[in-house]
C-alpha cells in the first residue's frame, strides 16, 4: 500500500509538471484549431495518444498491465461527450487543464472543480432514473478494446494504426503546405524540381524536418535551469506524459481524472455525514461495493495539482488569480456541465481522447467525436463576433 | 509568416525590457484589463479591439493567464505585431501594434 501511494504521488506530480509546463490543454488543442488553425497543442495530443497506444499495446501483449477501462458503447458517449465538450470550452479548461491550473493559483478553476463536484452529485442522485431512461436505451453493445479482439497481436495493430495516423497527418500537412505555396508558385516549382510531390510525401518530409528541428532545439540549450523555467514544447510534455502513463498502466490502471474526482465527491460528502455508499452510483459503480474510502487514483489526481504548483512556482508563473465577476458563470456553468457530461459519457478528455483512444476502446471513439463536436459548437458561439477559421 | 501553419513550433514572443514596457502603456490607444480572464476571452477581445485600431496604433492587454501570452499574438495573426512583457510573478502585458 505504501509503495502504491508513493507511486501515485510520483505519477501525479510528474503529470502535473508536464501538463503545466507544456500548457497541455485539450480545449486549446481543438478550440484554437477551429478558431485560428493553431495546431501546436493538437500535435502534442496526437503524439501523446499515438505513442501511449504503441507502448500500452506492447505492455498488454507481454501481460504487464492492470486492465482496460471499456464502458459499454453507444450514443451515451456521443451525448455525454457533447455536453462535456460544451462545458469544457465554456469553462476554459478541460478536466486535466482544470487540475493543473488549480495548482497554478487560478481561483476560477477551483470554482470549476467545485461545480464539477455538484455535477457528479446531481448525476449520482439521478442515476437510478438515468439508468432506465438513458443508459439502457442508448447503450448498444458491450464495451471492448480492439486489442482484445484483434486477430493480429496488439503491437502489430498499434503499429498499423500509427502508420495510418502518420499517413493522414502527412497528407493534411502536405495539403496545407501546398495551399500556402499556391501564391508563390515559382518557389514551389524550384523546390520540387519542377514537379510538386504528392501531399503525403511533402507532409512526411515536413514531419521528419520538424522532428529534426525539435531535437536540434535541445542542443542549443546552454542554460538548462533557465530553459526549464520557460514554457516547454507541447511535444516534450507529450513524451513525458507517455512515459508516466506507461508506468501507471503497468502498475495501476489507465489514466483517468473525472472518475477519481467523482469518487472524491462521494468521499468528501461521506466525511460531512452523507451516507454516500447508499447511493447506487457511488456504492456499487464507483467504489464497486468495497466501501467509500480513499483509493490510489484519488491520491494521484491530488498529486497532479501539487505537481502543477511546483512547476508553476519554479517558473515564476504561480500567483493567486482572482476571476472577474463576469466569468463566474463560465467557471460554475462550465464546471457543472463537465461534471455531469463526464458521467453521462462516461469519461472526460483524458479518459476518452487520451487513454480511451490509446487502448482502442470502441466507446472512446464515439465519446471523442461527441467531445470534439461540443468544442466545435461552443467555439463558434464564443467567437461569434470575430469568426472562426474552421 | 503567412498565418500559423501546421509546421509551426512553439514561438516565445519577443520580450521587452521593463522600462520600455512601462512607457509604452502611456502611449497605448487602448488598454484592456484581462486579469482574471481565461481563454479564449482575451483572444476574442484582442481581435475585436485590433479591428477598431488604425495602422500603427497600440493595444495593450494586461493578463495573468500564461497561455494568453502565446495565444493572443497567434489569434491576431497578421493583423498586428506582438511583443510580450513578463513581470516574473505571474503578470504579463501583451503589446499589439496594428499593421
Amino acid at each position: 500500500m505504501v509503495s502504491q501511494l508513493l507511486l501515485a504521488a510520483v505519477v501525479g506530480i510528474g503529470l502535473g509538471v508536464f501538463l503545466q509546463k507544456g500548457r497541455f490543454c485539450f480545449v486549446h488543442a481543438f478550440r484554437d484549431l477551429f478558431a485560428f488553425k493553431d495546431s501546436r497543442v493538437t500535435k502534442g495530443v496526437l503524439a501523446a495518444t499515438t505513442l501511449t497506444m504503441l507502448f500500452w499495446s506492447i505492455a498488454y501483449e507481454l501481460g504487464y498491465y492492470q486492465g482496460f477501462w471499456t464502458p459499454g458503447w453507444g450514443l451515451t458517449g456521443l451525448v455525454g461527450g457533447f455536453v462535456f465538450g460544451i462545458g469544457m470550452t465554456y469553462a476554459g479548461g478541460c478536466a486535466s487543464g482544470t487540475l493543473y491550473r488549480a495548482g497554478q493559483g487560478y481561483l476560477h478553476f477551483w470554482l470549476t472543480l467545485a461545480a464539477m463536484g455538484v455535477g457528479y452529485a446531481v448525476f449520482t442522485v439521478l442515476f437510478p432514473t438515468l439508468k432506465a431512461v438513458y443508459f439502457e436505451p442508448l447503450t448498444f453493445g458491450e464495451g471492448l478494446s480492439l486489442f482484445t479482439v484483434s486477430p493480429v497481436p496488439a503491437p502489430v495493430l498499434a503499429l498499423l494504426v500509427t502508420v495510418g495516423v502518420v499517413f493522414v497527418y502527412a497528407t493534411v500537412v502536405g495539403r496545407e503546405r501546398r495551399r500556402a505555396e499556391e501564391g508563390d508558385a515559382d518557389r514551389a516549382v524550384a523546390a520540387d524540381g519542377g514537379r510538386p510531390s504528392p501531399a503525403p510525401v511533402a507532409g512526411f518530409r515536413s514531419l521528419v524536418g520538424g522532428t529534426r528541428r525539435y531535437l536540434a532545439g535541445f542542443r542549443e540549450i546552454d542554460d538548462w535551469v533557465a530553459a526549464s523555467k520557460r514554457p516547454w514544447n507541447p511535444i516534450t510534455a507529450a513524451l513525458g506524459i507517455t512515459a508516466i502513463a506507461v508506468v501507471w498502466f503497468t502498475q495501476v490502471s489507465i489514466v483517468g481524472i473525472t472518475g477519481p474526482e467523482a469518487r472524491w465527491t462521494g468521499y468528501l460528502l461521506q466525511q460531512v455525514g452523507v451516507d454516500s455508499g447508499s447511493f447506487a452510483y457511488w456504492g456499487s459503480v464507483l467504489f464497486k461495493g468495497n466501501g467509500v474510502r480513499l483509493t490510489v487514483d484519488m491520491v494521484m489526481i491530488v498529486a497532479v495539482i501539487f505537481g502543477a504548483f511546483l512547476a508553476a512556482y519554479w517558473s515564476g508563473d504561480f500567483s493567486i488569480r482572482v476571476p472577474k465577476r463576469r466569468r463566474l458563470p463560465n467557471a460554475i456553468g462550465g464546471g457543472f456541465l463537465m461534471g455531469a457530461g463526464s458521467r453521462l459519457a462516461p469519461g472526460c478528455n483524458i479518459g476518452n481522447i487520451y487513454s480511451g483512444l490509446a487502448e482502442l476502446s470502441v466507446h472512446s471513439f464515439v465519446a471523442t467525436v461527441g467531445i470534439v463536436a461540443g468544442v466545435y459548437v461552443m467555439t463558434h458561439w464564443i467567437y461569434r463576433d470575430v469568426g472562426c477559421a474552421v | 509568416m503567412s498565418g500559423p501553419s501546421l509546421d509551426d513550433v512553439t514561438d516565445t514572443p519577443d520580450e521587452l525590457d521593463d522600462e520600455t514596457a512601462g512607457k509604452l502603456v502611456e502611449e497605448a490607444e487602448e488598454v484592456q484589463d484581462m486579469t482574471g480572464e481565461v481563454c479564449p476571452y482575451p483572444q476574442v477581445e484582442a481581435k475585436k479591439a485590433v479591428q477598431r485600431l488604425d495602422t500603427g496604433e497600440l493595444l495593450v492587454q494586461e493578463t495573468d493567464h500564461v497561455p494568453s501570452t502565446e495565444n493572443v499574438p497567434r489569434a491576431v495573426g497578421d493583423d498586428a505585431d506582438a511583443k510580450v512583457w513578463r513581470s516574473g510573478d505571474g503578470l504579463y502585458r501583451i503589446y499589439l501594434e496594428k499593421r
